[in-house]
């Protein structure tokens, strides 16, 4: 029965090939827009979620936030908005294994190296253990600093191999350089530090130019302190454990330390925290909703094609009014009849799904190509489409065809 | 129940506008019997209700009061529903424009009966076949209607009526668009079916002439029956 009304409907598409294509059109029109907009909408998502991952999704920063902004603070309150070093002491013992360290960092200021009429760029960056692994710090040479280096603000650092590059030339070992002292340019100060570590340098950028990069010059916190003479801790970074949920967990620790602060907070102000797992899970759902958003309003078109779906089969139908007449005499009952109309109105919808999908893909994937992104294709979105567009077919092509099911036979057999 | 009336009608009438001040009726009353194996002819003027007749006959139409039995079958209190089914398995229609479906083969036209009562394609192709070779139509199957001339075309419709095996075969003026020689080739036919088959077999027409060719021949005019007799022979013409 579905293989002889599938026939029917072809031969009846063929017979009005023109008409067929131009009731077609609106359907590829809106398949075509809803599957480019989904692949460019996913392939943005996943885009900016994989860069997200990049920065740690175990990463949850925190900070200390005002409850009500529009209040003044004082001097005395700018205090109270800093971490104490012996808080996170007790924070990093209470949470024991499930955290991975504690990320602290104080930024020196910038400054340069010069040698033999070569200069380098850095950005001299106080650290605390925690920071490589929160940052995901590959070091390639030589060692991270000891305990003895956090305690006593050791002058050592660790560069970056771009560093030594830009300095002493690719053919240089960087390794030659460990034990070495160097000399930074600073706030027109020279701060003598010696390399004991050797880090990979990420490009952050996409872009290549690689003469003026500037690059970390990582120092022991307490050797930043005291370049700085300034102690203030204005947020860290806790990094989660493998395993651990960093949404949970930052929950747990907001909790942990706005006890542990109370005095300090009193009713200005609370811990904040965020991490980037809950930033990708928000980031995530913002850009889907925004993509399901554009769909809906291109889903519109496929509505209107739907219509025109609905308006051809009306004159189809009409057209065909004798015949319906006909097959009514010749025993059709009103089931056969409707099925008949209802798979034509479905094969045109088909079709011109399929056909939208193609040019969806092509036309999604070419946009995704020129705004920088990697593809990705959603799967979902084909089947859905599919989906839709035969609801579409089934629903603009229900009303018409029951029309032509009630004929009442003689009438349809008179009719001119 | 397989009595020898196939076909009762009793005091059919059929009204148009029903109710308003316009009604019009056009069947004041008809009674009918038709036995099995019958070839009769319904012959009247255009506008005598001979059409309106066969349409209430056919099951195309519902009479407005009266009685139908069909094949002992109570038409006035089957549903709606089931008419289709009535139509598809006891009746085989012929009509004056062919009416076969465009732009689909003759074998597939003649299949259409068959494909509504559900039998199988092998079977209904073996059938379809045979029956537009009893019609002499086998060269032409494959032949979509407007690459058949008239004859042809009638020929298909014919072999599309016995489709199914019906108990009754209702042509309607069925010669009415050919012209004499064709329509002798399409008489032959109904001929045929009738005394090689035993169909039973109602012609409508307003030919006097065709309607002397059968054994009974049912006069109607103004929507009642004015006369009845029975022809000894075939008596072609």
């Amino acid at each position: 029965m579905i293989k002889e009304n599938c026939k029917l409907a072809i031969i009846s598409i063929k017979a009005n090939k023109m008409r067929a294509f131009l009731t077609m059109l609106g359907i590829i029109i809106g398949v075509c827009a809803v599957i480019a907009i989904m692949t460019v909408g996913n392939s943005m998502t996943a885009d900016v979620k994989k860069q997200l991952e990049g920065y740690g999704v175990q990463n949850i920063t925190l900070y200390v936030s005002q409850i009500d902004w529009n209040e003044e603070i004082s001097e005395a309150d700018m205090e109270n908005m800093l971490f104490k070093p012996d808080v996170l002491h007790k924070l990093s013992e209470k949470f024991g294994k499930r955290i991975a360290g504690i990320s602290v960092e104080a930024s020196v200021d910038g400054g340069k190296v010069i040698r033999d009429g070569k200069t380098a760029n850095v950005n001299i960056l106080g650290t605390s253990a925690g920071y490589y692994k929160a940052n995901k710090v590959k070091l390639i040479n030589g060692n991270s600093f000891n305990q003895y280096d956090y305690e006593q603000g050791n002058n050592v650092a660790i560069v970056s191999d771009k560093f030594i590059e830009q300095l002493y030339g690719s053919e240089y070992k960087p390794e030659n350089l460990l034990g070495k002292e160097i000399e930074i340019n600073s706030m027109e100060e020279y701060i003598n530090v010696t390399v004991v570590g050797i880090y990979h340098y990420e490009a952050a950028g996409q872009r290549g130019g690689s003469k003026n990069i500037t690059t970390n010059v990582y120092i022991p916190l307490k050797a930043a302190w005291n370049i700085t003479h300034n102690k203030d801790i204005m947020e860290c970074v806790v990094v989660a454990a493998e395993g651990e949920n960093a949404t949970v967990l930052s929950e747990d620790i907001k909790l942990y330390l706005t006890d542990a602060m109370a005095t300090q907070l009193g009713d200005k102000f609370m811990i904040d925290a965020y991490s980037n797992q809950s930033m990708i899970e928000e980031n995530t759902k913002t850009m889907n909703q925004m993509t399901m958003a554009i769909s809906m309003i291109a889903a519109i078109a496929l509505i209107v094609g739907g219509i025109g779906v609905m308006n051809i089969m009306t004159v189809s139908i009409t057209e065909r009014t004798r015949e319906i007449g006909t097959r009514k005499a010749l025993g059709a009952p009103d089931s056969m009849i409707m099925l008949q109309f209802i798979s034509e109105a479905i094969i045109i919808c088909l079709i011109g799904g399929v056909i939208g999908i193609v040019l969806g893909l092509v036309l999604g994937n070419v946009a995704v190509h020129f705004m920088g992104y990697t593809p990705h294709i959603s799967f979902a979105s084909i089947y859905m489409s599919v989906g839709f567009s035969m609801a579409i077919g089934v629903f603009f092509g229900y009303s018409p065809a029951k029309h032509a099911a009630k004929m009442n036979p003689i009438d349809a057999l008179r009719y001119e | 129940m397989s009595s020898d009336i196939l076909l009762q009608a009793r005091g059919i009438r059929k009204s148009y506008y029903v109710g308003t001040p316009n009604e019009l009726e056009i069947l004041h009353g008809i009674d009918l019997d038709i036995k099995r194996g019958e070839f009769v002819s319904i012959v009247g003027q255009s506008g005598s209700g001979k059409s309106t007749l066969m349409n209430i006959l056919g099951i195309l139409d519902r009479q407005t009061a009266g009685e139908y039995i069909l094949d002992g079958v109570d038409i006035s209190k089957a549903p709606n529903k089931s008419l289709s089914y009535l139509r598809n398995k006891h009746i085989g229609f012929v009509f004056q424009t062919y009416n076969l479906i465009a732009r689909t083969d003759a074998v597939s036209n003649v299949e259409m009966p068959m494909l509504y009562a559900g039998i199988p394609e092998k079977k209904r192709r073996q059938r379809a076949e045979e029956l537009l070779e009893m019609v002499g139509m086998a060269e032409r199957m494959h032949h979509t209607p407007d690459e058949l001339s008239g004859g042809q075309k009638q020929r298909v419709a014919i072999a599309r009526a016995m489709a199914n095996n019906p108990d009754i075969i209702l042509a309607d003026e069925p010669t009415g668009a050919l012209d004499s020689k064709t329509g002798r080739l399409v008489m032959d036919i109904f001929h045929e079916l009738h005394e090689k088959q035993g169909k039973t077999i109602v012609l409508i027409t307003h030919s006097n002439e065709l309607a002397a060719e059968t054994p009974r021949i049912i006069t109607i005019s103004d929507g009642n029956i004015i006369s009845e007799k029975t022809n000894g022979g075939k008596g072609v013409a």
